[in-house]
């Protein structure tokens, strides 16, 4: 177990690395260049291959061929880069291919900005491409998760054959941390028997999305939703921080909630009983364990980096018994603890 | 060169010193004043990159658009309003990567535009990776070992995807650019105009110490705009010497001229008050 003192994206490029990834293709967009620029100088020195490609939509499509041959393939960008990727992300889904897609969050709607936002919870979570399926969404909090959390997204798309996100905020991805290193060598990734080359001689192989024929499609669809229901049991991360014996749970993902941690210590300080609940992932939700607070609970005070959308799943997931307030952010300025501490003070 | 700041706007440009950019903008101004152009008089799309903080700098009509996006924007708005001057500006990341397949299609259409591209050979903006006119073996951000892939021509390219007025200019030639620009607009049809544009500080190796003793002009030689053989051929040329001038120029009926939808006036000025789709109607139920 190494330890190292690493940049979040530099982590998460090294954890990508670590999870034998073999194939990334991308475009340059601001801010997640330091993404690509780690990967075009260390992927090449252990045998994978970095694709600079023309535009997102070459990038996402070169993932869907690379992923179909059966390697474990990769692609980052941020906000407009992967509103511009939505076609091929809906793609992979229906066609069931395992890929991760990185999106280090800006501002948008349109060109929007560079600076630090939550704006792309709604379409990471709600699909953002046109069609009947679910990308595990996963929201790191540390360099450390960084690390983490990217090894487990390809586990994760290869154990159900699906695209997976990490969206990423930017603070987390330029902040400087201690990270500990899991695997001193590449993990071995298990050979997948339905891709191109892998596939027994004789045999046919098709990858597709598209289903005329009866009621295939209507099959083909359950059976997605299936594997998200197994994903709901499975899959679903989250961290609740001094909720036993809380009068009011500040909720909030990424950047957000490492602030909202430190804000939590400052209320405990000062002997106000206040915790923390942290969706790591974010599809699947953690809905059973927010209901589980909300049983000794009754105050929830939801903050995110935009207008509000996380807060319409806990208000779908707590209904309206429970007093919901929102404090919402919607400028590149991350909100302080002592700014959180004060709206937590606010709502008691 | 002149500047000519009532196409100004309050901000001061933010590129680096001795960004090729400043070239370009002054050239523009220079061609805008010389046509006789008030600010209303010129509309603008702008890509992103670099070459898309233009937006801020210049007081005309402007557009800024999507990445990749500005040729499939300023025909847009040639084909609402055919009585605007249309200029589209962009890169050669913006124009040649993600917006090439538009770069042909346009072309081959030769609506009326003018398309100005900032060649720096480099991604600037996100501070140093190839492009698609980088050189092979460019070592950049993206390209630590070195481009595989040959760099996009876009004079060639141009030339032979139907575009009928074909230029290249240069940053550090500004009265010469300016001129290419004043008879790009003159021209009807799709005008490219591909600006060599030194980016100082993330390509040093294509600076104005490159392209000065390279650079010749096409005009001081016997080239005749009108022969496609020798346009394409000095086309293929850029080592020792670069040409700069108009390599192609033809006239051909403009995508506008041919839609038998568009007549004298421009679709926004059409009058809908008076339209009866009772006709139409009728014909239906008949």
């Amino acid at each position: 177990m190494e330890k190292l003192f690493l940049r979040g994206s530099e982590a998460l490029a090294l954890g990508a690395i670590d999870a034998s990834v073999k194939f990334y293709a991308g475009y340059p967009i601001t801010p997640q260049n330091d993404i690509p620029e780690f990967l075009s100088r260390e992927l090449p020195k252990v045998g994978g291959k970095f694709v600079q490609a023309e535009s997102e939509v070459a990038a996402i499509n070169m993932l869907l061929g690379a992923s179909a041959c059966g390697l474990r393939v990769m692609t980052s960008s941020s906000s407009p880069g992967i509103s511009l990727m939505q076609e091929g992300i809906s793609y992979l889904s229906g066609s069931e291919l395992p890929a991760v897609i990185v999106n280090v969050m800006r501002w948008g709607p349109g060109l929007g900005g560079i600076g630090a936002s939550q704006g792309d919870y709604h379409q990471a979570t709600k699909g953002g491409g046109h069609g009947d399926y679910f990308v595990p969404v996963f929201a790191p909090y540390s360099a450390q998760e960084m690390y983490d959390l990217i090894i487990r997204a390809f586990d994760v798309a290869d154990k159900y054959r699906t695209p997976t996100m990490l969206l990423v905020d930017v603070m987390i991805s330029l902040m400087k941390e201690k990270v500990i290193r899991r695997f001193e060598k590449r993990s071995e990734v298990k050979i997948k028997s339905w891709a191109f080359g892998k596939v027994k001689e004789g045999e046919q192989k098709i990858i597709k999305s598209l289903y005329l024929k009866g009621n295939d499609l209507e099959r083909h669809n359950w059976k997605l939703y299936e594997k998200y229901k197994v994903m709901c049991e499975k899959e679903v991360i989250y961290e609740s921080y001094l909720c036993d014996d809380a009068e009011i749970v500040l909720i909030g993902f990424g950047m957000v909630a490492r602030i909202g941690k430190s804000a939590i210590d400052i209320a405990r300080e000062r002997n106000v009983k206040a915790g923390l609940f942290r969706p790591i992932s974010l599809v699947p939700f953690p809905e059973k364990e927010l209901e589980a607070i909300s049983k000794k609970c009754k105050k929830f005070l939801v903050v995110e980096m935009n207008t509000g959308q996380m807060v319409h799943d806990i208000q779908r997931v707590l209904g309206k018994d429970i007093d919901i307030s929102f404090y919402g952010k919607p400028s590149s300025y991350a909100p302080t603890p002592e700014e959180l501490f004060y709206k937590i003070k606010e709502q008691i | 060169m002149k500047d000519y700041p009532v196409y100004n706007t309050y901000q001061t440009p933010s590129w680096c010193p001795g960004c090729g950019n400043f070239g370009i903008w002054y050239a523009l101004k220079n061609a805008f004043h010389e046509l006789g152009l008030n600010n209303h008089d010129i509309t603008m799309v702008f890509g992103i990159g670099c070459s898309g903080n233009l937006s801020n700098f210049l007081k005309v009509y402007g557009f800024h658009s999507i990445h990749g996006r500005t040729l499939p924007v300023a025909t847009g708005i040639k084909l609402a309003n055919h009585k605007l001057n249309v200029l589209a500006t962009s890169g050669d990341g913006d124009g040649l990567g993600i917006g090439l397949g538009h770069f042909i299609h346009t072309c081959r259409r030769n609506i009326d535009i003018t398309y100005i591209i900032h060649d720096n050979r480099v991604y600037g903006l996100t501070t140093g990776q190839t492009s698609p006119t980088s050189p092979k073996g460019f070592s950049s951000k993206s390209t630590p070992f070195g481009v595989i892939e040959l760099p996009v021509n876009p004079v060639a390219l141009a030339i032979i995807s139907g575009a009928t007025f074909v230029a290249r200019g240069y940053s550090g030639e500004i009265d010469h650019l300016a001129s290419l620009i004043v008879q790009g607009m003159k021209h009807k049809g799709f005008s490219v105009i591909d600006v060599l544009q030194p980016c100082v500080t993330f390509n040093p190796s294509y600076s104005y110490a490159f392209y000065n003793p390279r650079v010749y002009k096409l005009e001081d030689t016997a080239h005749n705009p009108q022969d496609y053989e020798n346009a394409i051929k000095l086309a293929m040329e850029f080592n020792d010497k670069i040409p700069i001038g108009i390599f192609y120029k033809t006239e051909r009926e403009t995508y506008e001229q041919a839609c038998i939808e568009l007549g004298e006036n421009p679709l926004s000025e059409d009058d809908i008050e008076n339209i009866s789709i009772e006709d139409i109607i009728d014909d239906l139920l008949a």
